[in-house]
């Protein structure tokens, strides 16, 4: 194409300003990834601090007087949320799913997806709201023991926040199956309820997996439901009734804090942060690759 | 074999609508939680309250302190003069505005449901009040007659309704009663302005790019690479992001321009997906006939693309707007938790967004407290109704072109 010199400087500088604009997430990336970097390690470089008690220890004691560094009780605090949140939000998740993609008709679909759309668009801290002022009461009538704060009220919440995203997610899988494999189905002579267990729910497998997934990466990372209904103490424990901290109630609460700006309980506020970035790009990695890697398989 | 009418399909049409009755549950369990959700948060807006109130105590009927847009200062007036304030002093104390300034901040001009047994009348309640007695709305309603019966002279019985319209309009304060939710209101405008401003060119600025000029470099997969991992990121990080980067190396501090530069970081792949979605459905002979007639690639994305994909880039507008609005987090690390008293007066001021005054409020474990969270809530879902239905709205027109 042949243009004027003027043109195609003009041409070249809108072409750059649009690169520079794009290059803009990767500097986001590259931000996250050299703060979380530089700072863990100048936190871990103290002579206060050791690898092996971080990752061991029991206790996590930063703003205290007897500091201690050991991320377990977080670790464990994240995973019972966690995994309250799974327990309830797959099963329901995936019951939408199915339903959503094997029994409603197309006007039912729509309604469906808006009650799911609703849900999804709730805002955490209003949830994180729910969890503590109508849920932990309620459940404090038939569960004995329950803390005010506690992992079970904000993982029964948080289930029902993931619910959206493992049901969007899987009906786009099963929607997916080759109608062609619904029919040979049918053909050799399947029930409905024959279809969906053996043909579509297998074939769907890797999207499903994906969902569940990326829904546990979210609940890893959720913040505003734990920092509100979970609580701010770090303790070692599998017991969902007592009050526990998370890895981001106690980023809330050590931001929140008048620590000065230096010192290390500051920074473990970053060891805290990049863990928990580890934790959740390695699980958006894995269902990416699970993705690709089990797709192929049934095209 | 098949048995097509008899027991053995009857028995399989009773499984199959069992089955679709079981997957149904979850939405309607879902549906029961929204419903849970609002119930809980409408009715905790209303709070039967006994206070021993420390100004005169007397509550005006509707008649005597309605006006168009002068009920504050037609109530006060009679307010100020029942607490034996001399006539001729009123209006100067009124129009004085260190003094009217300092009225508003202590003074709360409501008009309550209920008062002492007779619906709607006027009623200021001030922070010294104190508060003897408060029941949510249901039990409260049971026990209404024995409250008034047990209380001793001088305490006032109210409905308060704590999601009046001037809640909005009220600074915040230490003392429930006159808390206000202007400050945060007034912060959570000029983030959602400044993330438009900057969220827009870059997010449209990158779909452009990827769509137009660069579809299937190693730069732009990079990029899209870039952009999906970061969609995965959780917003806390972000908020530790804009607290490393923005508060303290840029020396910002915990301010406005910091929350907004942080959440337009948040923001910016929901705006990019939107809109390449929204330029991959112009159809291509629409740019190639620009093509033909000798246009530069820029002439073609200004005049043409951009132009046809702007319902769907409104769209994703839109969503990055409710984004804005809803989150908490990043802002909570960023550092606007901090008590706020007014709204912030320009980009470099402190300052605090709804989001971050429900989490204040709630908390304070105070009882009173919780009622202001609950009417803030209902404000923000309230916002986002209003944003998520014209979101929808322009989704259905820009489907159906």
């Amino acid at each position: 194409m042949r243009l004027r010199a003027g043109a195609r400087a003009r041409e070249r500088l809108f072409g750059g300003a649009l690169l520079a604009l794009a290059c803009l997430s990767v500097l986001t990336t590259a931000g996250v990834v050299a703060v979380l970097v530089f700072e863990a390690t100048t936190f871990f470089s103290d002579p206060l601090v050791s690898l092996r008690e971080f990752f061991t220890g029991r206790q996590w004691t930063p703003l205290f007087a007897d500091q201690r560094f050991g991320i377990l009780p977080l670790l464990t605090g994240t995973m019972m949320v966690t995994g309250i949140a799974l327990v309830v939000g797959v099963p329901l998740g995936l019951m939408s799913a199915v339903y959503l993609s094997e029994f409603a008709t197309a006007r039912r679909r729509r309604r469906v997806t808006f009650v799911l759309e609703l849900l999804a668009g709730v805002p955490t801290v209003v949830l994180g709201y729910f969890a503590l002022l109508f849920v932990t009461p309620l459940l404090q009538r038939f569960v004995p023991g329950l803390d005010l704060f506690n992992p079970l009220s904000a993982g029964l919440v948080m289930g029902f926040m993931i619910l959206p995203t493992v049901s969007s997610i899987s009906t786009d899988a099963m929607q997916a199956v080759p109608v062609a494999l619904r029919q040979a189905a049918y053909g050799m002579g399947a029930t409905q309820v024959q279809l969906i267990w053996r043909v579509v729910l297998p074939a769907s497998l890797s999207g499903i997996v994906a969902s569940v997934i990326l829904a546990f990466s979210r609940a890893v990372g959720e913040t505003m439901i734990v920092t509100l209904a979970a609580g701010q103490r770090p303790l070692f424990t599998l017991d969902p009734r007592e009050t526990i901290a998370t890895m981001t109630s106690f980023i809330v609460q050590a931001a929140s804090g008048d620590q000065p700006a230096g010192s290390l309980a500051a920074r473990s506020l970053y060891a805290v942060a990049a863990t928990l970035f580890a934790i959740t790009l390695a699980l958006n990695l894995v269902s990416q690759i699970v993705v690709r890697r089990f797709r192929e398989r049934y095209e | 074999m098949l048995d097509v009418g008899g027991r053995q399909a009857r028995r399989r049409r009773r499984t199959v609508r069992t089955v679709e009755a079981a997957v149904a549950m979850p939405v309607l369990l879902a549906l029961l939680l929204l419903g849970a959700l609002l119930f809980d948060v409408i009715t905790d807006t209303l709070s039967w309250q006994v206070l021993a109130p420390a100004g005169s105590g007397r509550s005006f009927a509707f008649a005597e302190g309605f006006a168009p847009f002068g009920s504050w200062d037609r109530v006060m007036r009679l307010e100020l003069a029942a607490r034996g304030v001399p006539a001729e002093d009123i209006e100067p104390l009124l129009a004085d505005p260190e003094e009217r300034r300092v009225l508003e901040a202590r003074n709360r001009v409501e008009l309550m449901p209920w008062v002492d047994g007779r619906p709607f009348r006027w009623l200021v309640t001030t922070v010294s009040d104190e508060l003897v007695a408060d029941r949510p709305l249901w039990s409260g309603l049971a026990s209404r007659r024995e409250l008034l019966a047990a209380a001793e002279p001088g305490q006032v019985v109210v409905l308060n309704a704590w999601l009046d319209p001037a809640f909005v309009l009220r600074n915040a304060s230490r003392s429930p009663l006159v808390a206000g939710l202007l400050p945060a209101f007034v912060g959570s405008l000029l983030l959602v302005g400044l993330v438009i401003l900057l969220a827009v060119p870059i997010g449209v600025g990158t779909a452009v790019y990827l769509e137009e000029y660069a579809s299937d470099t190693r730069l732009a997969r990079l990029i899209e690479l870039n952009l999906s991992n970061l969609a995965g990121v959780p917003s806390v990080v972000y908020g530790i992001l804009g607290l490393t980067v923005f508060v303290r190396l840029m020396r910002l501090g915990p301010v406005v321009l910091a929350g907004a530069l942080t959440l337009t970081l948040l923001v910016v792949p929901v705006v990019v997906v939107a809109a390449r979605e929204a330029i991959r459905s112009v159809p291509p002979s629409l740019r190639q006939a620009a093509y033909g007639l000798g246009a530069t690639r820029s002439q073609v994305v200004l005049r043409v693309v951009l132009p046809n994909a702007v319902a769907g880039i409104t769209t994703g507008v839109v969503l990055a707007i409710a984004r804005t609005i809803g989150e908490t987090a990043p802002l909570l690390v960023l550092g606007a938790a901090a008590f706020v008293p007014r709204p912030p007066d320009g980009l470099l001021s402190t300052f605090t967004a709804i989001p971050i005054q429900i989490y204040s409020w709630v908390s304070e474990n105070d009882v009173e407290f919780t009622h202001a969270a609950s009417a803030a809530i209902v404000v923000l879902l309230a916002v986002l109704a209003v944003l998520y239905g014209i979101a929808y709205y322009l989704r259905r027109r820009f489907a159906s072109r």
